[in-house]
C-alpha cells in the first residue's frame, strides 16, 4: 500500500529540517565570530583617556569650532588663543608655511565625544601630552565618574574616538597620541596605482593571447597549467623573490616601484584567471558574426571580445586591487618599513603600507598604539568591504547580460 | 546497394545558368575537415539578382559549401580545400586573396540572430566602421535597415540595444547589418529555423525583396520555404550535388530518384 504523505513523508521533511540546520550551523558560527571581531575591533578604537595637557587643556564646543573645510584652523585660533598666544600674532603664526608645518605636526585637532562631562567637543591634543590613565570602552564607560572625581585639575577626562577622519590624514609619530594613517595609506594606494597600471595590460595581453591567438599550441598548454600553479604559491615566497630580484639584483632598495613590481607579479594571475573566463564567456556566435562582416582577428577581440568581457575582467582587477591592499607578508619580507614618518614622495623612496603600518603598531609596547591599529584594521576592512561589493556588483550586472 | 552507390557521378542540371549571368560560379570544390571529406567536387553556377536555395538532408554538406563560399571555413582548424569559387572574376581562394577582404564583400546571415551586444546603430555600423568608412553613416545606416524593412520600427530608437528586440527583428537587424557593407551577394544559413511562423513570413518576404538588388543564396531544411522563396534550387546528398534547376521543375518534375525521394519527404 502506497504511503502517501504519512509517515514516511513526515520523516523525510525531519531529515531535510536536520540537514538544513547543519549546513546553517557553520555558516552562523563564521558570522558570528566574525560580528564579535567587528565589535572586538571596533570598540578597541575607543577609549576613557585621562590627559595631562601639554597645551591648554580647554576644550570648545562643537558649534564654535566647526567649519565645513576649516575647522582645523578655527580650533586652531580658539586653542592659540586659550594658551595665551596674543590676538595679533595668531594670524601671522597660522599664515606663515614653516609655524603652520610645526603646529601641524605637534597638534592634533580632534573631535571628542565626550569631555569632561560634555558631549561632543574639540580638543587639541599634543604630541608632549602625558596619559595618566587609559581604559576600554566598557570598563571605563561604567567608571567614568570615578575618572572624573578622581581628575587632578588640570587633567582632562575624554572618551577619545580614534577613528576620525583626522587619523587617516595624519602621519605617524613616536606619540600614539597623534599618530595617524597617513603614510600607510599613501602608500598603499601608490602600490594600487602602479600594481593596476602594470598588472592589468600585462595579465589581459595574456589572457587575449591564450584564448584567442594560441588556444592549442604547447606554449598555451605550459602556461596554463602553471598559471593555477602560481595562482596558490604562498605570498611569503613572492616577496622573497621580489628581494632578491628587485632590491637586491636591480639595486633598486626597499623602495615602492620593487613593492609593486613584487605586487604585480603576486596579482598577475588573479587577473589572467579572470580575465580568461570573461573572454571564454564571450559566445561564439558573436565572434562569427564578426568575422562573417570581415573583421580581422584583432578587430574581433578589440571591437566584439574585450569590450564583451569589461565587465568581468574588471572584476578581476578589483580583486587583484583588494589583493595588493591586504598582503603583509610579501612587502615584510621586502623591507617595507616599519615606521615611515611620512608619505613617500616617489617611486624610489621608502614606504609603508596599512598592513605594515597595522603590525607594527600592533607590536609597539605602547599599550595607547593598539588602539591606532584598531582604527588601521577597521579602515582597512572598510575598504575591503566596498572593493568586495564593487567585485559582487559588477559579477552581477555580468551575469545578467 | 547503399545511398552512396545511387549517387550518379554526374549532377543534373536543368536550364543551366549562362555565365553572362553568374555572380558566383563554385568549380569541382572539394573540402576536407581533418580526414573526413564534407564536399565532393561540387560544381555550381550561382545567378546574378535571383535567389538561389540550397537543400538536403542533415549532414549533407550544404552549409558547408555556403560557408566555403565567404571563407568562413578557414576559421576552422585542419580545414582544406580544393577547387575553385569564382566571384566577380576573382579565384576566391587564389594565393594572393584575403579572406578578410573576401567577406567584406560577401555578407552571411546566420541560424541563430546574433546581434552585437550594441545600439542597433552600432550594429549596423559595425561593418563599415572596420574598413574606416568616413561618408555619412546616419544615412548608410537609414539605407541598411530599410532595406532590411526595419526601419520604421527601430527609427525612433537606434541607440537602444539590439538586444532588446524582437527574435524576427533581430535577424533583420542582422541581415541590415550584412547589408550596410554593400555586399552583391548574400548567404543566408537557415535564417528563419529559429523564428516563429510570422517573423519567418516577414523575413521570406524580404528575401523576394532583396533580389531586386543582391544575389542570395540561402540553406535550408525546410523545402516549402524553398518552393516559396527561391527562383532555383540545388539540391545536396552526402556531400555531393546531385540535381540542380529552376524551383518549379526540382518540385514537380525532378529528374534523380534521391531528388525525389527528398522533396517528396520520404526522408529529411
Amino acid at each position: 500500500m502506497l504511503d502517501v504523505g504519512g509517515r514516511q513523508a513526515r520523516r523525510r521533511r525531519r531529515t531535510v529540517r536536520t540537514v538544513e540546520a547543519a549546513v546553517a550551523m557553520p555558516v552562523l558560527l563564521a558570522l558570528l565570530l566574525l560580528g564579535a571581531l567587528l565589535f572586538d575591533v571596533i570598540t578597541d578604537t575607543l577609549s576613557w583617556q585621562v590627559l595631562a595637557p601639554a597645551g591648554s587643556g580647554r576644550s570648545f564646543a562643537f558649534a564654535e569650532g566647526f567649519a565645513p573645510f576649516g575647522s582645523w584652523d578655527r580650533v586652531m585660533r580658539l586653542e592659540l588663543a586659550a594658551r595665551g598666544v596674543p590676538a595679533e600674532d595668531i594670524e601671522p603664526l597660522l599664515a606663515d608655511p614653516e609655524e603652520r608645518r610645526v603646529l601641524e605636526a605637534r597638534n592634533r585637532v580632534e573631535l571628542m565625544p565626550w569631555v569632561d562631562g560634555r558631549p561632543f567637543r574639540w580638543l587639541v591634543t599634543t604630541v608632549s601630552d602625558e596619559l595618566v590613565a587609559d581604559r576600554p570602552l566598557w570598563s571605563g564607560l561604567a567608571s567614568r565618574r570615578e575618572l572624573l572625581a578622581a581628575a587632578e585639575p588640570g587633567q582632562v577626562v575624554v572618551l577619545n574616538a580614534w577613528l576620525d577622519p583626522a587619523f587617516v590624514l595624519r602621519n605617524a609619530s613616536r606619540s600614539p597620541l597623534v599618530a595617524g594613517l597617513l603614510p600607510a595609506f599613501v602608500g598603499s594606494l601608490l602600490l594600487v596605482g602602479l600594481v593596476i597600471l602594470l598588472a592589468v595590460p600585462i595579465g589581459v595581453g595574456t589572457a587575449v593571447y591564450l584564448e584567442e591567438y594560441a588556444s592549442d599550441t604547447r606554449l598555451a598548454r605550459l602556461i596554463e597549467l602553471n598559471l593555477s600553479n602560481l595562482a596558490g604559491v604562498p605570498s611569503v615566497v613572492y616577496g622573497i623573490l621580489g628581494l632578491t630580484v628587485f632590491v637586491r639584483l636591480m639595486r633598486l632598495g626597499p623602495v615602492v616601484l620593487a613593492g609593486a613590481l613584487t605586487l604585480t607579479l603576486l596579482v598577475v594571475p588573479v587577473v589572467v584567471v579572470a580575465a580568461r573566463e570573461a573572454i571564454r564567456s564571450v559566445p561564439p556566435s558573436l565572434r562569427q558574426a564578426a568575422y562573417g562582416l570581415g573583421a580581422t582577428r584583432s578587430q574581433v577581440v578589440l571591437r566584439v571580445v574585450l569590450p564583451n568581457a569589461v565587465a568581468g575582467i574588471t572584476t578581476g582587477v578589483v580583486l587583484a586591487i583588494a589583493r595588493t591592499i591586504g598582503e603583509t607578508a610579501p612587502l615584510l619580507v621586502l623591507g617595507a618599513a616599519a615606521f615611515v614618518p611620512r608619505p613617500p614622495d616617489g617611486l624610489l623612496s621608502t614606504f609603508t603600507a596599512i598592513p605594515i603600518q597595522i603590525y607594527s603598531w600592533v607590536s609597539e609596547n605602547d599599550v595607547e598604539f593598539t588602539h591606532a591599529a584598531s582604527a588601521a584594521i577597521v579602515v582597512l576592512l572598510a575598504v575591503l568591504a566596498v572593493l568586495y561589493g564593487i567585485a559582487y556588483y559588477l559579477r552581477r550586472r555580468f551575469a545578467s547580460r | 546497394m547503399t545511398d552512396a552507390d545511387k549517387i550518379a557521378d554526374e549532377t543534373v542540371r536543368s536550364s543551366p545558368v549562362p555565365a553572362e549571368e553568374a555572380a558566383v560560379v563554385i568549380e569541382d570544390l572539394s573540402l576536407w575537415y581533418g580526414d573526413f571529406r564534407a564536399l565532393y567536387d561540387v560544381s555550381l553556377t550561382v545567378p546574378r539578382n535571383q535567389v538561389t536555395a540550397l537543400i538536403g538532408a542533415s549532414g549533407c554538406g550544404k552549409s558547408t559549401l555556403l560557408r566555403s563560399i565567404n571563407r568562413m571555413n578557414d576559421l576552422v582548424e585542419g580545414v582544406r580545400v580544393s577547387g575553385a569559387v569564382r566571384y566577380d572574376g576573382v579565384e576566391l581562394y587564389g594565393p594572393d586573396v584575403d579572406p578578410v577582404e573576401v567577406r567584406r564583400r560577401i555578407g552571411m546571415v546566420f541560424q541563430k540572430p546574433n546581434p552585437f551586444p550594441k545600439s542597433i546603430y552600432e550594429n549596423v555600423a559595425f561593418g563599415p566602421k572596420l574598413t574606416g568608412f568616413r561618408g555619412d553613416m546616419d544615412a548608410l545606416v537609414e539605407r541598411a535597415l530599410r532595406g532590411a524593412a526595419l526601419w520604421d520600427e527601430v527609427s525612433g530608437k537606434l541607440r537602444e540595444s539590439g538586444l532588446g528586440l524582437s527574435g524576427g527583428q533581430q535577424q533583420r537587424l542582422c541581415i541590415a547589418r550584412a547589408l550596410a557593407s554593400d555586399p552583391s551577394v548574400i548567404l543566408m544559413d537557415e535564417p528563419t529555423s529559429a523564428l516563429d511562423p510570422i517573423a519567418t513570413d516577414r523575413i521570406e518576404r524580404l528575401i523576394t525583396d532583396l533580389k531586386r538588388d543582391y544575389t542570395v543564396l540561402i540553406v535550408t531544411h525546410n523545402m516549402q520555404q524553398a518552393g516559396r522563396v527561391s527562383d532555383r534550387t540545388a539540391v545536396m546528398h552526402l556531400g555531393r550535388l546531385i540535381e540542380e534547376g529552376p524551383t518549379d521543375l526540382i518540385f514537380t518534375n525532378p529528374r534523380q530518384e534521391l531528388t525525389e525521394r527528398y522533396v517528396s519527404g520520404r526522408f529529411g
